[in-house]
């Protein structure tokens, strides 16, 4: 089998800067350029394709760029990614609606919440590991979703109604159903994220996390203050969650507990595994993937489910480390002689 | 020699009733190397253990260099200036040699989170400056070449020698080395005694755990003998060789075996 990743890599490293930039804007121009495409091969048939870009598909990317940052980069394994998701989405709806306060003055605090509930998780779960951390995890997401549909001022069940769109600006509008429009908003979240990503793999807390992630005690004892460094990515993850439920919101108007179960956390860590954990490209491909082929293959009816179930089972067995994995390209050694 | 880096003083250390280290007092001396030995069993690596923090000692005190150690957290201790080396290879497999270096090397550095999100000058001038610190390092410990390959597809020779970089990469005071020469051939064996005595001669101060006799004997200025968590010797080499307590820990008595 060919390797994507490695030719990928190779492309790009013999690109000068103006290739790079050259490569990158086409890329995004491509990917700008996804909602005209709806006639083609890539069209859903029953559902509508510039909606189902929108919500699964960028919002997954979003999210699972997110989750990587916790699982694939500092290896720490969390089921409750949900619920900065959620915390984000609630705080523009109950912001969106009870304050004058539009979304991108929301977004912010959206984020700032999120990243506020990850300190509050992080610090007491993240003294756990492996398993232990997983299962408080868990917990934490279903008890943001358990208080949203018991707590009066959510909206119990009902959830919120009536949360308003992002106000245009320079002629753009957000309609309800301007899909194009969220998403290239969500697009911009997006590079933004990658961004961010790419910036800190390679300094510092990007080797502090890998190293925490691949032996945590020897990490601790040459230095590196692991600890912080957990509820950082944990934070940052949660940064991610909390802007994509902020945008979720105010693009689908309606939330209820409902929308924030389990099953999102299980999804996007599917993706992130499916797609290659700890390698940004591949965590990106993963999501595009499973937030695409269930309605793709909608006209299976009931027999969707299955037939993604399989495909999750397949890709697994051949490739174990998911479609593009984390895999580190190794120089050749050096030729120069040192004195 | 000169006054003492670190003090061990009534070191005690159980787990549950097991003791594993009972009143067990030494220093180590500015720019010694010391020699750390004893049967298997003997407490070793939990002097290395309970110095690094790993374990919170259940008696005593442990001295740093004026400061006492206890309750101080793992990363600091290796901040304050002490380093180990892990006598089962721990490295980050995934990493390049040099980001293992560089990574323990992390430990002194300013810039962190945002400075590195911004891409900050200051973020930038220490990243290249540590790079550079990193393959002298690996340079000076004569695995130079090996910068850019991953640690997990090193020889075996050359991810001990990498063990030791690493921990050197944190700008220890005191470098704590839990058998640097496991698994090493003869000639080998030569080539790292001169390597630590370099270390030594660099301005470190050298704590040694190693189970090969004629290398100990041969790089140590001291040792210290440990056996059933007991110090039972603790003199130059010449003549802890000769000391019946020591000769009895590692061969046996022939008789009166009680």
């Amino acid at each position: 089998m060919i390797n994507i990743r490695d030719k990928g890599a190779e492309i790009w490293e013999n690109q000068g800067r103006a290739g790079r930039v050259a490569i990158a804007l086409g890329a995004i121009a491509l990917v700008a350029a996804l909602p005209f495409m709806g006639g083609t091969l890539l069209n859903t048939p029953i559902a509508d394709y510039e909606s189902v870009l929108v919500y699964p598909i960028a919002m997954f990317v979003l999210m699972a760029i997110g989750l990587n940052i916790v699982i694939g980069k500092s290896g720490l394994l969390d089921l409750g990614y949900v619920a900065f998701f959620a915390i984000g989405a609630y705080t523009m709806g109950l912001l969106g609606t009870k304050t004058g306060l539009n979304t991108w003055e929301i977004l912010p605090i959206g984020i700032a919440m999120a990243m506020f509930s990850g300190i509050i998780l992080g610090v007491p779960a993240l003294k756990l590991r492996g398993d232990y951390l997983a299962i408080i995890t868990l917990g934490f997401g279903e008890i943001v979703r358990i208080v949203a549909l018991n707590l009066g001022a959510l909206g119990r069940s009902e959830g919120i109604q009536g949360i308003p769109t992002p106000p245009g600006f320079l002629g753009i509008e957000y309609a309800f159903d301007s899909h194009r429009i969220y998403f290239w908003t969500l697009l911009i979240l997006i590079l933004l994220a990658i961004w961010m990503v790419r910036r800190l793999s390679v300094r510092r807390a990007g080797r502090a996390w890998e190293s925490i992630r691949q032996d945590e005690d020897a990490a601790e004892l040459l230095g590196v203050p692991t600890f912080r460094y957990k509820v950082w990515a944990f934070v940052l993850g949660a940064s991610v969650g909390g802007a994509a439920g902020v945008i979720y919101a105010s693009k689908t108007l309606f939330i209820a507990p409902d929308n924030f179960t389990l099953q999102i956390s299980i999804l996007i860590l599917a993706c992130v595994v499916f797609g290659g954990m700890g390698n940004i490209w591949g965590v990106i491909l993963g999501a595009v993937i499973l937030g695409y082929l269930p309605d793709r293959i909608r006209f299976l009816s009931e027999a969707r489910l299955l037939v993604f179930g399989l495909v999750l089972v397949i890709m697994m067995n051949l490739r174990p480390d998911g479609l593009l994995p984390r895999k580190k390209r190794e120089k050749a050694p050096n030729k120069k002689v040192n004195s | 020699m000169s006054s003492p880096l670190m003090e061990l003083k009534g070191v005690t250390m159980k787990f549950g009733g097991v003791v594993a280290l009972n009143d067990v007092t030494f220093d180590v001396k500015k720019q010694e190397i010391l020699g750390l030995i004893g049967p298997n069993g003997a407490g070793k690596t939990t002097v290395f253990n309970v110095i690094t923090g790993v374990y919170q000692i259940t008696g005593g005190e442990i001295v740093f260099d004026g400061k006492s150690l206890s309750g101080v957290k793992r990363y600091r201790i290796t901040k304050r200036g002490i380093a180990r080396t892990f006598q089962n290879i721990r490295l980050w497999g995934d990493m390049t040699a040099l980001e293992n270096v560089m990574t323990a090397a992390d430990t002194h550095k300013k810039s962190g989170l945002v400075s590195g999100l911004f891409g900050l000058p200051v973020s930038r001038r220490e990243e290249k400056r540590d790079k550079e610190r990193a393959q002298e390092l690996l340079d000076f410990i004569g695995i130079g070449e090996h910068a850019d390959r991953l640690a997990k597809n090193l020889p075996y020779g050359v991810q001990r020698r990498l063990e030791i970089a690493r921990a050197m990469g944190a700008e220890p005071k005191l470098l704590l080395l839990d058998e640097p020469a496991a698994g090493f051939n003869p000639a080998e064996k030569v080539e790292l005694a001169a390597t630590i005595r370099k270390i030594r001669d660099a301005g470190y101060t050298i704590l040694l755990i190693e189970h090969d006799m004629s290398l100990v004997m041969k790089v140590s200025d001291r040792v210290v003998v440990l056996d059933f968590g007991q110090k039972i010797a603790d003199a130059s080499p010449n003549i802890v060789q000769d000391d019946p307590r020591v000769i009895e820990a590692y061969l046996g008595v022939p008789e009166d075996a009680s």
